[in-house]
């Protein structure tokens, strides 16, 4: 199973004609429609060793052509037994670099995110969306060639204690490095008639997190499939697994299920 | 049967009545969509877009300024066909800003332009206050229906935009914004 994603994940990566960039698990350089709005509903989780579940409501706004606001909101059952609201994040993405031509484009942007989370610390990865209080900041540059999107990110991890009074424990790291490489394919349509054709993205994702000085670090990989429909409403379809992990976390496999909708020109 | 004929010749005498009516109010249309100087149509080729949730986010971004009457993609070609509404001034500088502000750069903007009324000067002339220079005019006079290609910054690629650069702009009055524009 594990070789077979490898397989499928490095063939991704290397085929010259692999996709799109409205990537799953991670953001591309490109920014969002200026005074467009996007809302996500995602429910994320795992069944080993008992079945846990997150849900999180993400607001995307595109401030200006270069600038990109998110807010998102975080309710799970990961840390008790029950559902409970963790606390947020807001997320800021600047595109500073655009070299386009016909169908295709090549793109820079910083972001910069921060969160504020009311959850106990038992793990070793720092982790913004629902796990940790901290401060991420990074690059990531998107490459797209007709129907292939390739990106990659860098960025740097601080935690803080998280609120609610939980601490870090002195023993973890306060810092990490994550990294991603983002391949996305355009499979339907082969050739566009209108709008309300649905489109069928597929990814093949590597998710990294290292944390310097502790011989932790991870990497996954995070296939995917996207469902588009009237250019409007997305369906984002995904299972992380890794491909080799030392470090402590909730739980290695992950399903991802997100339902996204587009609003046009608001305010 | 003898008595449904003149029915039938009365009915066939209003179709025609009908049809003439119709070639009338067309040629009236036509008329009055072609006094006066405007631009009428444009063709816009978008850069660095190959999702059709980009190209609806652009025609969107596109539709809300008041000169666009209405707007047909080509989605494998991300082509625009924008035919503009009659009477209300255009300004191709808009278009230019809502595609980017969409995320995208404008490649290519033929623009149709009514020359009717309008009086080229040096290869310069005035629409809305704005000045247009014909960089391949060749001082000809130009009349009726003229697709304008804007070969500047914002509207074309720089191997384009560059080769028109530099061009010394001499002689006749301008005003407003003046636009590099090729025949």
């Amino acid at each position: 199973m594990k070789y077979l994603l490898i397989t499928i994940c490095l063939a991704a990566l290397a085929c010259p004609v692999f996709s799109q960039e409205l990537y799953i698990n991670t953001e591309p350089a490109s920014n969002m429609a200026t005074h467009s709005l996007g809302v996500r509903l995602e429910n994320q989780g795992y069944f080993d060793p008992v079945y846990k579940d997150r849900n999180t409501l993400e607001v995307m706004y595109g401030a200006s052509k270069n600038v990109m606001l998110h807010g998102s909101l975080y309710q799970s059952d990961y840390y008790q037994s029950n559902q409970r609201f963790e606390g947020g994040s807001v997320y800021f993405k600047y595109r500073f670099l655009s070299i386009d031509s016909v169908q295709k484009h090549f793109r820079g942007a910083f972001f910069i995110k921060a969160s504020a989370i009311s959850n106990p610390l038992t793990n070793q990865e720092i982790s913004l969306e629902g796990d940790n209080s901290g401060l991420q900041s990074g690059v990531v540059f998107t490459k797209l060639i007709h129907k292939l999107a390739l990106s990659g990110s860098a960025s740097y991890l601080h935690a803080f204690n998280n609120t609610g009074g939980y601490q870090l424990p002195a023993a973890n790291a306060d810092n990490s490095i994550a990294y991603t490489l983002s391949a996305g394919y355009l499979f339907l349509p082969k050739v566009y008639q209108n709008y309300n054709q649905v489109n069928v993205n597929l990814y093949a994702e590597l998710l990294g997190k290292t944390n310097p000085g502790y011989g932790q670090s991870y990497l996954d990989a995070a296939p995917g499939i996207q469902l588009i429909f009237n250019s409007l409403v997305r369906v984002d379809l995904s299972y992380r697994t890794p491909l080799y992990n030392n470090m402590v976390r909730l739980s290695s496999n992950t399903y991802l299920i997100r339902l996204e909708y587009n609003f046009f020109n608001v305010f | 049967m003898a008595a449904t004929l003149p029915l039938v010749y009365f009915l066939r005498l209003i179709f025609i009545q009908m049809k003439t009516f119709r070639i009338v109010i067309a040629i009236l249309a036509f008329t009055v969509a072609t006094a006066h100087a405007q631009f009428i149509k444009a063709e816009l080729q978008v850069n660095g877009l190959t999702c059709s949730l980009c190209s609806k986010a652009t025609e969107k971004s596109l539709r809300t300024l008041p000169f666009v009457g209405d707007i047909k993609v080509d989605l494998n070609r991300n082509i625009f066909l924008i035919v503009f509404k009659d009477n209300v001034p255009v300004s191709l500088d808009q278009i230019s800003k809502k595609v980017e502000n969409a995320g995208f750069f404008v490649n290519n903007l033929k623009a149709t332009f009514n020359f009717t009324n309008i009086h080229v000067v040096n290869n310069y002339f005035s629409y809305t206050g704005d000045t247009y220079r014909l960089v391949n005019g060749d001082n000809k006079d130009l009349n009726g229906p003229v697709a304008l290609t804007v070969v500047e910054k914002g509207f074309a690629p720089p191997s384009v935009y560059k080769k028109y650069n530099g061009h010394a702009s001499v002689g006749a009055p301008k005003s407003g914004r003046v636009y590099q524009v090729a025949i």
